[in-house]
């Protein structure tokens, strides 16, 4: 996102909307094209009295930000808009996540502090190294230069965006080194990262996700996000 | 992937907090929902979410309810907020008869969805949960801020944003309910709790 000087006041009315707090003030406000992540909060806020604000053109590099950081932006690897993965939210009709599984989610750079792809592909491969398959419908997945060692393209490696997601299912037998290698790699992030898993619920009622993740020394939440089943067609039981 | 999930707050701060959507499954069921996701909006409508919206759209603060309801795509992910239980107990009941073939999901604390499930003939199918925040975790906010921004899962809630407004409301300059709205307004999915965001402004403030 770029700034009209010319238009600007420096009334600094834009300055905590950024997500990213990269607006700075010195007599006008200017953007840190560095740590902006092209989200476009600012433009759409529609809080600068003067319009000043706007997008500009953007090259390959400012558009993968915006694709990774703008929630009104289709990802063109999986048409889906926000952060580009359906993940659990469509599991009664894909199938994607099966009993004896657990899906396995990393969202690097949230809370609302972004991220470089140098961090995300620490976690990347961190996991790869228990040999997981990263979810094909992802936007993560389609950067990665080596999906079995969760290589990220190194165009990509120093450009911030807002969040991204490693995203992949791994049999239960394997989750609880894979949740503590998970740990153990996010002591090298210079950001954060949120982390879930998911599973399905199986016929007792139990969820056995949740004992896994107490093994590997976490404490699930108590809300959480449930699949109620209504989508059709379903999957195949395997 | 999981705008609704990392939600954060005690089980007494949670207990109002609840978000019903629907989506369509790519390469499987999405060709032709936007008819689907209409009479998914009528049906949540019908009980008076505190927020609403569709991804491609816009929330109900910002594009409102009129574009919203023209609007629909196949990729569409549309999203209504509830405050209690009973009312989601009501729509998932509606849901089930309308039997629309779209996945529908549910974010609030499990165990009182699980309850709400049950009610209506519904079991839940597959869960998902979360593990907290890993990583450099001393660049984060107190709690009170994360409590709200993280009812965005899009990260379009600054953290400097919650602390001018919860400020502006200790000094007067606005009230809770604006501020509240405010915050809403920048959440692209609408599935901003407005009325929860305005008791942790006041308790900020307070």
């Amino acid at each position: 996102m770029r700034v009209n000087e010319e238009l600007c006041i420096g009334c600094g009315s834009c300055v905590p909307y950024c997500p990213m707090g990269c607006i700075n003030l010195d007599g006008k406000a200017q953007i840190d094209l560095d740590e902006c992540v092209e989200c476009g909060v600012c433009f759409r806020s529609k809080v600068c009295p003067v319009d000043a604000i706007y997008e500009g053109e953007l090259d390959e590099l400012r558009l993968f930000r915006k694709t990774f950081s703008d929630p009104w932006i289709v990802h063109p690897s999986t048409n889906v808009p926000g952060r580009g993965t359906e993940e659990m939210k469509t599991n009664e009709v894909t199938g994607r996540f099966k009993r004896g599984y657990t899906g396995i989610a990393i969202e690097l750079g949230r809370p609302g502090t972004g991220t470089r792809f140098y961090d995300v592909e620490k976690i990347a491969k961190a996991c790869a190294a228990f040999g997981v398959e990263f979810e094909p419908q992802n936007p993560v997945t389609a950067i990665m230069s080596d999906k079995k060692t969760g290589k990220i393209d190194e165009r990509f490696m120093n450009e911030k965006t807002l969040s991204a997601i490693v995203e992949f299912t791994a049999p239960n037998d394997k989750v609880v080194d894979i949740l503590k290698s998970v740990k153990e790699a996010s002591k090298e992030l210079s950001t954060v990262a949120s982390l879930e898993v998911c599973c399905r619920r199986e016929p007792d009622g139990s969820l056995p996700m949740e004992e896994l993740a107490k093994k590997a020394g976490f404490t699930p939440s108590l809300n959480g996000k449930v699949n109620v089943g209504l989508g059709r067609p379903l999957a195949k039981e395997e | 992937m999981t705008h609704t999930l990392h939600r954060r707050g005690s089980a007494e701060s949670l207990a109002d907090d609840f978000v019903v959507f629907a989506i369509a499954a790519q390469g499987f069921n999405a060709e032709g929902a936007a008819k689907k996701f209409e009479k998914f909006f009528d049906i949540v409508k019908k009980y008076n979410p505190n927020n609403f919206g569709d991804m491609r759209t816009g929330n109900s603060l910002v594009a409102g309810e009129d574009v919203i309801r023209k609007s629909f795509k196949d990729n569409s992910i549309v999203h209504a907020v509830f405050n209690d239980e009973d009312t989601v107990t009501k729509v998932l009941k509606e849901l089930k008869e309308a039997d629309l073939g779209l996945s529908i999901v549910v974010s609030g604390l499990v165990h009182k969805t699980d309850e709400c499930c049950k009610k209506v003939g519904l079991e839940m199918h597959t869960v998902e949960k979360s593990l907290g925040i890993i990583g450099n975790t001393p660049r984060l906010p107190d709690e009170s801020i994360l409590e709200v921004t993280t009812m965005c899962g899009h990260g379009m809630i600054a953290f400097n944003l919650v602390k001018k407004l919860a400020d502006d409301v200790k000094k007067g300059r606005t009230s809770p309910n604006k501020a509240a709205k405010e915050i809403a307004k920048q959440c692209v999915c609408g599935v901003v709790n407005i009325p929860r965001v305005e008791r942790l402004i006041k308790a900020m403030a307070s």
